[in-house]
């Protein structure tokens, strides 16, 4: 009875155009207003504003020296905006908020003369959670059986690790890592992307400050991008890093190619180069097999025909250059 | 607040550093004074009239509470050179930063800083009077006095003069060498430098420099009748609220920082 009544509500305001879903459930987790940051005459960050939805795995893309750590720094009241506000879930930040928020910022901070354990204890401490959890978290990182060793013997990629274990102390709803991935070998980077993954899948909130463009399309779901302080543009990752598909095309009389292809209006645009013409295509929509048969129907005898994925990486520079 | 010292505690607990300064701070305070009563003791057996000249037998019930303040606060600057290493670590290892990124206030970064000054401090005194009761009881135990005890809280007031002046520094400056440069220089020349210039200029208003007015509190103990009419004494009222006064600018300047500035 109360489901139907629900399903009945949500229809309604549907009609109105607003959703239930987003009434009742929809909480930003982090919304950041016209954040401005200057450090004397360096402006690191300009007018910045965008929203991480609840649940998210929020990608922050950027170049070295974006202003991506300045920004998440901000958030946790490490630095202090020139300008602008930041929100936790619709309210002003306190401290107590962000002992619910593990954050792994820039670089492993630690202790040199504690173990990794007794580090731990200090950072459990004040979030106020208990010890129990330090075992659970050293596991998930595989430092377990280094626990004892003081953190000066570590290599980085075992600090960077200890920097996320103790970011996941306490179980937090919102994690915030900032290049997470730094100084991990190949096989570190698969077991921390496949660690984040886990953590997302079970709900929680992840904000990633990332340059490494493949790390943000394997596991974000949403993305902004800073260049110079400036936000470039923020969304769902499927809109704004966008990708098509490109068909090359040759033939030895590259005129009449050219010529004939004009005619043909599948495409979205077109790009003469010396040897190839390049066709752009909304992605999943180039058809090869119709391209060769329009041609060979109007006498042209293709002699190179390839499809190829516009990289994100494409996408990342055409973005900030 | 137990929270927060909990939190120290875990910090100091296994730093060896610590430790090892401390036991040699305590050792030293036993030391220094350890010195001055065989020097004394030497010149009182071998030349009887000195006795004449100095008075008072200084380890003796109740001058020793002064004496011992007196000689003990020689070391004053090791306390603070404790808080300077303490304080540098947190910015050099930026845990300053990762304290406050899991959910402390930068407020309660400070003031726990602060609760440290004071039982540094407190530590300090309360060996300084164990050594005391030690030379004491061992010079003549029949006259036990707490007559100048007082000395004992001057000295635990200069000690926290030091340390604070040692968080300002550190909070100030951040790098553990520039910070100890500073420190040193500051509290063995400068001050006194500008102590000397004030009273040479203001009619004595040096003494009431911030770590001179400190050095005051506990006068030098001998020759009292002498000096006395020599240089006209402090006025320990005076002092003390002066001290206070330089006590709560240090705190403010150190919660003021630590409140506004990037970390």
């Amino acid at each position: 009875m109360v489901l139907f009544a629900a399903v009945i509500i949500s229809f309604l305001l549907h009609c109105f155009g607003l959703s239930f879903h987003k009434i009742i459930f929809y909480v930003n987790v982090l919304s950041i207003q016209n954040l401005s940051k200057n450090y004397g005459v360096i402006q690191a960050l300009r007018n910045v504003s965008f929203e991480v939805p609840e649940g998210s795995v929020f990608g922050i893309l950027g170049p070295n020296g974006s202003g991506k750590t300045t920004l998440l720094g901000i958030v946790l009241d490490i630095l202090k905006a020139t300008s602008g506000q930041v929100f936790f879930n619709g309210q002003i930040p306190t401290y107590e908020m962000r002992k619910h928020i593990g954050t792994l910022l820039e670089t492993p901070n630690f202790y040199h003369y504690l173990s990794a354990e007794r580090n731990l204890a200090i950072a459990a401490e004040i979030k106020g959670k208990g010890k129990e959890h330090i075992d659970t978290v050293l596991q998930q990182v595989n430092l377990y059986e280094r626990k004892k060793s003081s953190f000066s013997t570590y290599s980085l990629g075992m600090k960077q690790r200890l920097a996320i274990a103790s970011a996941l102390l306490g179980n937090p709803d919102v994690l915030i890592f900032d290049e997470p991935t730094n100084g991990l070998d190949p096989v570190g980077i698969a077991e921390i992307r496949d660690l984040i993954r886990r953590l997302a899948a079970t709900g929680r909130t992840i904000i990633m400050a990332s340059h490494l463009l493949d790390e943000v399309e394997k596991v974000c779901t949403h993305v902004a991008i800073l260049k110079n302080g400036n936000l470039l543009t923020a969304g769902a990752v499927d809109d704004v890093l966008q990708t098509e598909d490109i068909a090359e095309v040759g033939a030895i009389d590259m005129q009449a190619l050219a010529y004939t292809l004009q005619s043909m209006n599948s495409y979205s645009s077109m790009i003469k180069n010396e040897n190839v013409i390049q066709l752009k295509y909304p992605t999943g929509t180039a058809n090869l097999e119709a391209i060769n048969q329009y041609c060979f129907n109007h006498g042209i005898v293709l002699n190179h025909l390839q499809l190829k994925k516009k990289s994100l990486e494409t996408k990342f520079l055409e973005l900030t250059n | 607040m137990l929270h927060l010292l909990k939190i120290e505690w875990l910090k100091i607990k296994y730093y060896r550093t610590f430790w090892v300064l401390s036991a040699l701070f305590t050792l030293s305070l036993y030391g220094v004074n350890e010195i001055v009563y065989t020097v004394q003791h030497n010149a009182f057996t071998n030349q009887p009239a000195t006795q004449m000249i100095i008075g008072t037998p200084p380890f003796q019930f109740p001058e020793v509470w002064h004496t011992v303040s007196y000689i003990s606060s020689y070391l004053l600057f090791f306390p603070g050179l404790i808080i300077i290493i303490l304080m540098t670590n947190e910015f050099s290892y930026k845990t300053h930063r990762q304290n406050i990124i899991d959910g402390l206030s930068r407020t309660q970064f400070i003031y726990v800083k602060m609760t440290l000054c004071v039982l540094i401090a407190l530590v300090s005194a309360l060996i300084v009077f164990l050594v005391a009761l030690f030379f004491g009881i061992y010079e003549n135990n029949a006259g036990f006095s707490v007559e100048n005890i007082q000395y004992i809280g001057m000295f635990f007031i200069q000690t926290l003069s030091y340390t604070s002046v040692a968080l300002v520094i550190a909070t100030l400056f951040r790098r553990s060498g520039i910070a100890i440069g500073v420190y040193f220089l500051y509290a063995e020349v400068l001050d006194q430098l500008l102590s000397l210039a004030g009273n040479y200029y203001f009619n004595n208003a040096g003494r009431y420099f911030p770590l001179e007015s400190n050095d005051n509190l506990i006068p030098f103990p001998l020759f009292k009748s002498a000096k006395d009419r020599i240089v006209e004494p402090a006025n320990v009222t005076y002092m003390l609220i002066t001290v206070t006064i330089y006590l709560a600018i240090y705190f403010f300047v150190c919660k003021r920082k630590m409140e506004t500035a990037d970390l």
